[in-house]
């Protein structure tokens, strides 16, 4: 039994691929998700899933310039989304036109433009990899990026920690109460690009965002607390991140759907049996009214 | 303790988009005083707090404030609030501590105990863990009130701040308010309800025809002045 376990937990580890995949999947797993979770309680879920599109034509010119270096295409990547996170909020304000709708254009001018360049440049497996990305390819270099990039990340929400519940909470407030109010919205979008960035080279630029948006929103079926949802989304990020990994190890699956489809698999046993608004819970809520009160 | 005035309108002109709202209110509002903003629908009122907490620029005017903008608070009708977020009574009234504490500044034993004093005072000590989308109208009403109390406000902008609210919160929070303004703190209120009226107002500003025009509580609501309600003229 023992023996068995150490073959399926312990053994993978063995390889250092596999040792700097699942550092760099921890990473991710907690930088992301409390960034996820922000999201869903702002009605933002699917700006991720824009933003990652809009990495991708910077990524494929850093790759077109410098070839496969990770650090030119993380480098494009960012400044890119950047760029678009700009342009959406600059279109959104001087024409009245909502950010989402703004975001939405952007995305799918950059999803097409990010595909030609690649196309133009590379063949199709660049293409692949750089929309599913390969764990088990991140070298050194690729994991210091990965682990600097997260560490800006976590320390930043940090700091920013309260403006950012205050400005989800009530803008008008934090408007009245400090100059800054306006970054904060900024400030978080940049770290959503940034996270993306880390996330492309281990995910795939398509599914970064899985790892984000995943366990939020799974935590929402069993916590009502802002801390309760971001540990629980954290646990779960990488619990799915490191059997992820391991099932594509042993059974020889691709990691980033792995890693995505086992997070998955949590949001649906959730939605599931979760404490709350889950499926369970409605049964139990109609169950009760017989009892006393 | 009376001070001066903190807040002093200058021909103020407004408008709401293409539509001219207000033209050419002048005015003193006393500091340590409350004053009632009255006015039928569509009169300028909310237009004329947007104006006051500096949200709306004014088209010619102007508006003097004293009060450092970190110390004005603003209940707008319409509330930005975001109700499904996890947040706890007790942690909507600590933000309250923004002017002292700001973004980072980690809250003491002290802050703590002031904000459960706050809780009771506004008898919502017993929700305090509750989140803020479980409350009822009144207790959220209570709940902000309890903010503002944590932030020291000096300058507070009501409105409509008894609108569909229980008898009791009203009750509650008439007392907290007059004694915000005998501490010293600008208080403007939107109102409707004369009864209201006339048990908080020192002073009355009427909106009416594009003008203000300021008047004593007890000539508002003087038996049969139709002033009353939605703040139509009363007799001169």
């Amino acid at each position: 039994m023992l023996d068995l376990l150490h073959a399926w937990l312990i053994a993978p580890f063995d390889y250092g691929f596999m040792r700097r995949a699942v550092v760099g999947g921890l990473a991710l797993s907690l930088a992301a998700p409390p960034l996820g979770v922000f999201l869903m309680l702002r009605g933002m879920s699917l700006i991720g899933d824009a933003m990652a599109h809009a990495i991708l034509p910077g990524v494929a010119l850093g790759f077109l310039l410098a070839g496969f270096s990770l650090p030119a295409m993380s480098l494009g990547g960012v400044l890119f989304g950047l760029a678009v996170a700009l342009l959406a909020g600059a279109v959104s304000r001087m024409g009245g036109q909502r950010e989402d709708a703004a975001m939405a254009s952007f995305f799918i001018i950059s999803l097409a433009a990010g595909v030609m360049l690649i196309s133009l440049g590379g063949s199709s497996v660049d293409l692949t990899h750089v929309l599913f990305g390969s764990v088990l390819a991140i070298n050194s270099t690729a994991l210091v990026l990965i682990a600097g990039m997260t560490s800006v990340i976590v320390v930043t929400l940090a700091i920013m920690f309260r403006a950012l519940v205050v400005e989800c909470l009530d803008p008008l407030f934090l408007r009245g109460q400090s100059r800054y109010s306006g970054w904060v919205h900024s400030v978080f979008l940049g770290l959503l690009v940034l996270n993306l960035t880390a996330g492309f080279q281990t995910l795939g630029t398509l599914m970064a965002v899985g790892l984000m948006m995943l366990p939020a929103t799974s935590a929402r079926f069993w916590s009502k607390r802002l801390e309760g949802l971001i540990g629980l989304a954290i646990v779960l990020a990488m619990l799915s991140s490191t059997g992820g990994l391991l099932l594509s190890f042993h059974l020889d699956l691709p990691s980033g759907p792995s890693i995505i489809l086992l997070a998955g698999a949590g949001y649906l046993v959730s939605a599931l049996c979760g404490r709350y608004h889950s499926l369970a819970a409605r049964f139990r809520r109609r169950a009760r009214p017989l009892e006393r009160p | 303790m009376a001070r001066a005035s903190t807040l002093r309108l200058d021909d103020l002109h407004l408008a709401q988009g293409q539509r001219s709202v207000l033209e050419g209110v002048s005015g003193t509002v006393a500091g340590g005083a409350v004053t009632a903003l009255i006015g039928a629908n569509g009169a300028g009122k909310t237009t004329l707090v947007k104006a006051l907490m500096g949200e709306l620029d004014p088209l010619a005017g102007r508006v003097e404030c004293t009060v450092p903008r970190a110390r004005r608070a603003w209940l707008p009708q319409q509330l930005a609030l975001d109700l499904s977020f996890p947040m706890s009574v007790e942690e909507l009234v600590m933000t309250g501590t923004w002017p002292s504490h700001g973004a980072l500044k980690g809250y003491c034993a002290a802050h703590y105990r002031r904000g459960r004093e706050i809780m009771a005072r506004l008898g919502i000590s017993g929700v305090a863990h509750r989140p803020l989308g479980e409350l009822s109208g009144g207790q959220r009403q209570r709940a902000l009130i309890g903010r503002t109390l944590m932030q020291e406000a000096e300058l507070l902008l009501l409105d409509e701040p008894f609108a569909n609210i229980d008898a009791k919160t009203v009750d509650i929070l008439m007392p907290i308010i007059r004694q915000m303004a005998d501490d010293g703190a600008t208080v403007i209120v939107v109102l409707h309800d004369m009864d209201h009226l006339k048990r908080l107002a020192d002073d009355v500003l009427l909106l009416r025809d594009g003008g203000g025009e300021w008047l004593s509580p007890a000539a508002i609501a003087a038996p049969g002045s139709p002033a009353h309600a939605a703040g139509g003229a009363p007799h001169a």
